[in-house]
């Protein structure tokens, strides 16, 4: 859900809401050697003081006095971010300025700024589809030299290899990492479970059965949709479901040749099915739908499944706004016809700017490891004083602690689908990743969009969507 | 152009001719000009930081424009970058996404436009019979304008036109014209793209019209219907004619917005059902900041600010020759 454009209004203010009832119970319960704050302190964490960060026995002054600029987008898993950045300029006396741009317009932004070597961001919140692009184009530096650093880096306090694998391997290229992954989302089955009961319904295990429990909730003429998935034309948007039936379905996105083959059997195959769900069991108007229309038509009850982010939860949980909220079922995603899941591998990373002096780099990495720290990120999400405790954590071994399921359990078998999607259900290769991505993934999502309102078939949409993307990577 | 010049030139020499007359608020007049023509040096000084700024930021920015667009500059693929003279023109020629984009733009340009003024006059008409609550209405026909269009294109998809859920899909379905895929079906995706800018701008062609008959005499219309005009002939041959600076400026505007459209449609339709509601300017957006081929988008916008000129111009050319 990230993915998409103009949603953050709403994500903010769905989210402010987000476990306010669990949050209670998740913050009192925290690991030895912190200090409690204040009860009732809607500011910063409720941990205090430097002492897990001097644990570290690295010098966080290395880069006293220099100061930084990081854009994010406006959300609140980066607001909780922003909201601890006092601690890190005390902890460093690196002075940060932040800067929120709209996840539309982030990446433009972003680029204009790298690809004119202007040096603005010294950092930002990086979609992972674009590292290959920037490390085409040298625009932001590899990480090993910062990571390998005993001054600056205590591998064994940072344990860079407990963020989630698939999150740092979208931020490498040829095995050298380029960014770390602060927060990320999977996308998880979602059903209702008080439908499942009435018709004595299993999660589905397999496509085919997603789609029969969809015809077996459906009933247009009483308002109510067997399934959803987004249909707005968009990267971030059909291209973001697209891409996981794609994979299950066995496609490849290109061969040994590096030739484009979306037109295989598989990639039509997936759209068939993409195409007939849609027309055959969702609303109409779903070929325009983003996630947050896909949830909230879940919310008034008007829909008894959809795939989505397990962060979209958020929006269904909230009891004034939905009437599902105490009927809700998460499951992994199903599996294609070979057995294999894919989920999203979506996650907002922070690289390093290439073009500004070593000395800012040097403080970009201290504010880098901060914030994807163990420390922080518990700090940002189930230790956090605001009401909204943060899903997307990075690391595997928060969503082991108790604390963590505690604060953002969202209804019958969301944890264990979201954790173990973010184990076993990884795809590197859920999207091409090519420098090209941007116009790939743009072009794609038209000509899935035309497959989707009937103007072509899907086999002539991929025919077309594979001379497209032949024309891209020859020009 | 070239009446204001004269005009111009008739105030300056004006109070010279009149300088022996002895009247003293000329004699005022004509030393305030003297002391104008003595300062011009000074006031010309003063105006060049606004000059500079303005040349800094239009002017430079659009020959940077006009440079960028006879290059291969792909962010996707830098290698290949570099000077390419006019291949980004020739590739434009036979690019046929533009050439539907234009087409699109052309059907939605003149029809918004023919939409906005006839229900405009229309409107300005009607409730400048009303004897009551006039202020109420234009205080009204104000809100659309306010809105900022992503927030229009997010209302029509969500609220207005969405099938099963949406306001005008209920009305429909009540008028027996049953339920239809107004942004997700290609046939009707244009027309409702139509219908959303119709409603935001026409209460601006509205506020123009009701102005502007607001000075037609009354006394021309009272004469006319004394030598027995019916209200259609009043309207046809007083009316409109008077309009008509009205009618011309709220064209040129709409027109030029209208080519320009972009931030409501994207919203509502993302340019889709697949390039079904593409306007040019949502195509050289995905060209240039989606695709990162900041070249040939260059080349497509560089297209379209000439055509954009060349209607304008001609606009222009036409209310001369009618004035």
């Amino acid at each position: 859900m990230r993915n998409g454009t103009g949603n953050l209004a709403r994500q903010g203010l769905t989210r402010r809401t987000f476990l306010q009832g669990s949050a209670a119970t998740g913050v009192t319960a925290l690991a030895g050697g912190s200090v409690l704050a204040g009860c009732g302190d809607d500011e910063g964490s409720t941990r205090e003081g430097t002492e897990e960060y001097d644990q570290a026995g690295i010098d966080w002054r290395a880069a006293e006095g220099q100061t930084i600029n990081v854009a994010v987008i406006p959300a609140t898993y980066f607001g909780n971010l922003l909201e601890l950045i006092p601690e890190f300029e005390e902890l460093t006396g690196i002075s940060v300025n932040s800067e929120e741009i709209p996840p539309g317009e982030i990446r433009a932004e972003v680029i204009r700024d790298l690809s004119t070597g202007a040096g603005n961001y010294h950092t930002h919140a990086a979609d992972p589809m674009y590292y290959p692009l920037y490390v085409a184009n040298g625009w932001v530096d590899a990480l090993e030299p910062y990571l390998d650093d005993q001054d600056l880096t205590n591998p064994e306090w940072f344990a860079h290899e407990d963020i989630f694998q698939m999150w740092r391997e979208a931020t490498q290229i040829d095995g050298v990492t380029y960014g770390i992954p602060y927060d990320g989302e999977v996308t998880v089955q979602v059903y209702r479970t008080d439908l499942f009961d009435e018709h004595g319904l299993k999660p589905a295990e397999t496509f085919d059965e997603f789609r029969s429990n969809a015809e077996a909730m459906h009933v247009p003429d009483d308002r109510l949709w067997g399934a959803a998935l987004r249909g707005f034309p968009g990267a971030g948007q059909n291209m973001y479901i697209y891409p996981s039936l794609f994979r299950a379905f066995g496609g490849e996105w290109f061969d040994d040749g590096g030739n484009p083959t979306v037109n295989s059997d598989a990639g039509v195959a997936a759209l068939e099915y993409y195409v007939s769900l849609l027309n055959d069991l969702a609303p109409d108007g779903v070929v325009n739908w983003n996630w947050p229309d896909i949830a909230d038509a879940f919310a008034i009850g008007t829909l008894g499944s959809y795939i989505d982010a397990h962060s979209s939860a958020a929006v269904l949980q909230d009891e004034e706004t939905s009437v599902v909220a105490d009927s809700l079922g998460f499951a992994r995603w199903p599996a294609g016809p070979d057995g294999r899941r894919v989920t999203s591998i979506w996650n907002w990373s922070f690289p390093i700017n290439a073009a500004v002096s070593d000395d800012d780099k040097r403080a970009t990495w201290l504010f880098i490891q901060w914030a994807t720290s163990r420390e922080t990120q518990v700090r940002t999400s189930y230790a956090f004083a605001g009401e909204t405790k943060r899903s997307g954590v990075n690391r595997e071994s928060i969503w082991d602690e108790d604390e963590h399921r505690e604060a953002v359990d969202a209804g019958e078998g969301f944890i264990d689908a979201a954790l173990t999607s973010l184990q076993e259900d990884t795809d590197l290769d859920w999207r091409p990743r090519v420098p090209e991505w941007p116009a790939i993934g743009d072009e794609l999502a038209v000509l899935i969009q035309e497959a989707l309102t009937g103007q072509v078939t899907p086999e002539q949409a991929m025919e077309q969507a594979n001379n497209q993307i032949e024309r891209i990577l020859e020009s | 152009m070239t009446r204001p010049e004269t005009q111009l030139r008739n105030v300056t020499v004006g109070p010279d001719q009149h300088a022996s007359t002895g009247d003293p608020g000329r004699r005022l007049r004509a030393r305030l000009s003297a002391t104008f023509d003595r300062e011009r040096p000074f006031a010309a000084l003063m105006v060049v930081p606004g000059i500079v700024v303005l040349a800094l930021t239009t002017t430079l920015p659009l020959l940077y424009l006009v440079g960028t667009s006879l290059f291969r500059y792909d962010l996707t693929a830098p290698a290949g970058n570099g000077f390419i003279g006019f291949d980004n023109y020739v590739r434009l020629a036979s690019d046929e996404r533009f050439w539907d984009s234009l087409r699109l733009s052309a059907v939605f340009t003149a029809s918004t436009v023919i939409l906005q003024v006839s229900i405009g006059i229309g409107l300005a008409v009607l409730v400048e019979r009303m004897s009551r609550g006039r202020a109420l209405v234009r205080m009204a026909a104000l809100l659309p304008i306010l809105l900022a269009p992503v927030v229009v294109g997010l209302i029509w998809r969500s609220l207005m036109l969405t099938p099963d859920f949406g306001i005008v899909n209920y009305l429909s379905t009540v008028l027996g014209l049953g339920s239809r895929n107004w942004l997700g079906d290609p046939s009707l995706a244009l027309g409702s793209v139509v219908v959303m800018h119709t409603w935001q701008w026409t209460p601006f062609a509205y506020l123009i019209f009701s102005a502007s008959l607001a000075t037609v005499p009354r006394e021309i219309l009272e004469a006319a219907e004394v030598d027995g005009a019916n209200a259609w002939q009043r309207f046809w041959t007083i009316v409109v004619p008077l309009l008509r600076p009205a009618i011309v400026v709220v064209v040129i505007f709409r027109t030029v917005v209208a080519l320009s459209a972009f931030d409501a449609v994207y919203a509502a339709t993302g340019g889709g059902p697949g390039t079904a509601t593409e306007l040019v300017d949502i195509y050289i957006f995905r060209v240039s900041f989606q695709q990162l081929s900041l070249g040939y988008g260059s080349a497509l916008a560089v297209a379209m600010l000439v055509i954009t000129l060349a209607v304008t111009l001609v606009f222009l050319k036409m209310r001369r020759a009618a004035a």
